[in-house]
């Protein structure tokens, strides 16, 4: 990493890092309501085979993990829970808001008690819309996450020069 | 629909009486006297009986030890103010805010009736049977607390406290009524009926702006009243 870190990293080998990175998303699975059925179809079920795009979903704790996604009815109880999750996971991380749910509320957008988009707690990168989304829109959000992941520059994130990205909206 | 003792019915066969839920209200009466003051039987369905606040935690005794209902199903409470918001999912507008406090109108709706604001409500069942009791009591309007059901039900305490914060309703006797859904921190009692709902606040109901006619049907004309449900 001392070569990314002094920010002077020959081309040829960041696309050698960014394609290790790109086809070894370890993925945190943080189902909170029924959008975790699509997700545990798109993630644990061989129909859908999220293995075939270099995702691994089970990593044993968040400190492993480089991708979490965050699917259901986030609640203004269960926030700090996800914000320490998000803090756990090292660098480079990167957060997938699955369902109409976790992206604004959804249905349930007048509650006392649910939280009105995870992005108020975390920065999310890819929003994937749907009330549930199915398994394929979930698929196409971590291929486009992965063309980003190809396309970043991982000496000019060290650096800090690199502003986050507009986030990626699935359909 | 209080304090009635309905005996004919408009649905399903007719069934002239019953005898194991009269007798199971028999038994009420019998140990309770004058602390039943309302019930409603309808044969073949669930009896409710309301019983007076200071009977509360005695009758579930009862139901327990004398009526055989062992099986404590869920406690909870009513809150029958009418909404003060008055937006339900087909209406079109929101009212500005805050709206106007409604008053209570003078007959309670319900099965066995009640006088107060608030009550509370549990429900027991003999397991096995389908036999199953409706409790339920008066909360006090200027003092909200009903004894605890924990010495009858032990189970209950969880749903006491969720009562507790929910209703604001304040259970004698039970010593632990911490927050069990909401965040500690939480103010207010949400599903009281007065209780504001911010988001609806800040961006008004957006009404039935999303039906979309059923396959086949004919798509409403443009201007048409939105106040029907079933477009």
């Amino acid at each position: 990493m001392g070569l990314v870190e002094s920010g002077k990293m020959p081309k040829p080998l960041t696309k050698l890092l960014n394609l290790s990175r790109k086809y070894s998303i370890w993925a945190y699975q943080w189902g909170l309501a029924c959008c975790a059925i699509e997700m545990g179809a798109a993630f644990a079920s061989p129909r859908y085979d999220v293995m075939r795009l270099g995702v691994i979903p089970f990593p044993a704790s968040p400190r492993q993990a480089d991708l979490v996604v965050i699917s259901g009815t986030v609640t203004d109880k269960i926030v700090p829970a996800i914000k320490r999750l998000y803090e756990q996971m090292p660098d480079p991380k990167y957060v997938i808001s699955m369902g109409s749910c976790t992206n604004c509320g959804g249905p349930y957008w007048d509650s006392y008690s649910v939280t009105k988009g995870v992005d108020q707690i975390v920065p999310v990168d890819v929003y994937v819309p749907g009330c549930p989304p199915r398994p394929e829109a979930l698929l196409e959000g971590i291929v486009l996450l992965q063309e980003r992941i190809q396309n970043e520059d991982m000496a000019e994130r060290w650096r800090g020069g690199q502003d986050r990205q507009e986030p990626i909206v699935v359909g | 629909m209080a304090d009635e003792t309905a005996t004919a019915t408009d649905e399903g066969p007719a069934v002239a009486s019953d005898d194991r839920r009269e007798a199971l209200l028999a038994v009420f009466s019998d140990h309770l006297g004058d602390a039943v003051v309302g019930s409603h039987l309808k044969p073949g369905k669930a009896l409710w009986i309301r019983v007076a606040t200071a009977a509360w935690a005695e009758a579930a005794l009862v139901a327990r030890d004398k009526a055989g209902l062992k099986w404590f199903d869920f406690l909870s409470a009513i809150d029958w103010l009418p909404s003060p918001y008055g937006r339900y999912e087909d209406s079109s507008v929101d009212v500005p805010f805050p709206p106007p406090m409604p008053e209570r109108s003078a007959a309670v709706p319900g099965y066995a009736g009640g006088d107060s604001r608030i009550q509370v409500l549990a429900s027991v069942a003999q397991a096995g049977t389908d036999l199953r009791v409706l409790l339920k009591a008066d909360v006090p309007d200027d003092d909200p607390r009903v004894p605890t059901w924990v010495r009858a039900y032990s189970g209950a305490a969880w749903h006491e406290r969720e009562a507790h914060e929910m209703f604001g309703i304040g259970f004698d006797g039970n010593v632990d009524l911490r927050h069990i859904y909401l965040p500690s921190e939480f103010e207010g009692h949400p599903l009281r009926k007065e209780f504001p709902l911010l988001a609806r606040v800040v961006k008004p109901w957006p009404g039935i702006v999303d039906v979309e006619p059923m396959p086949g049907e004919e798509p409403a004309p443009e201007g048409a009243d939105e106040t029907g449900g079933d477009a």
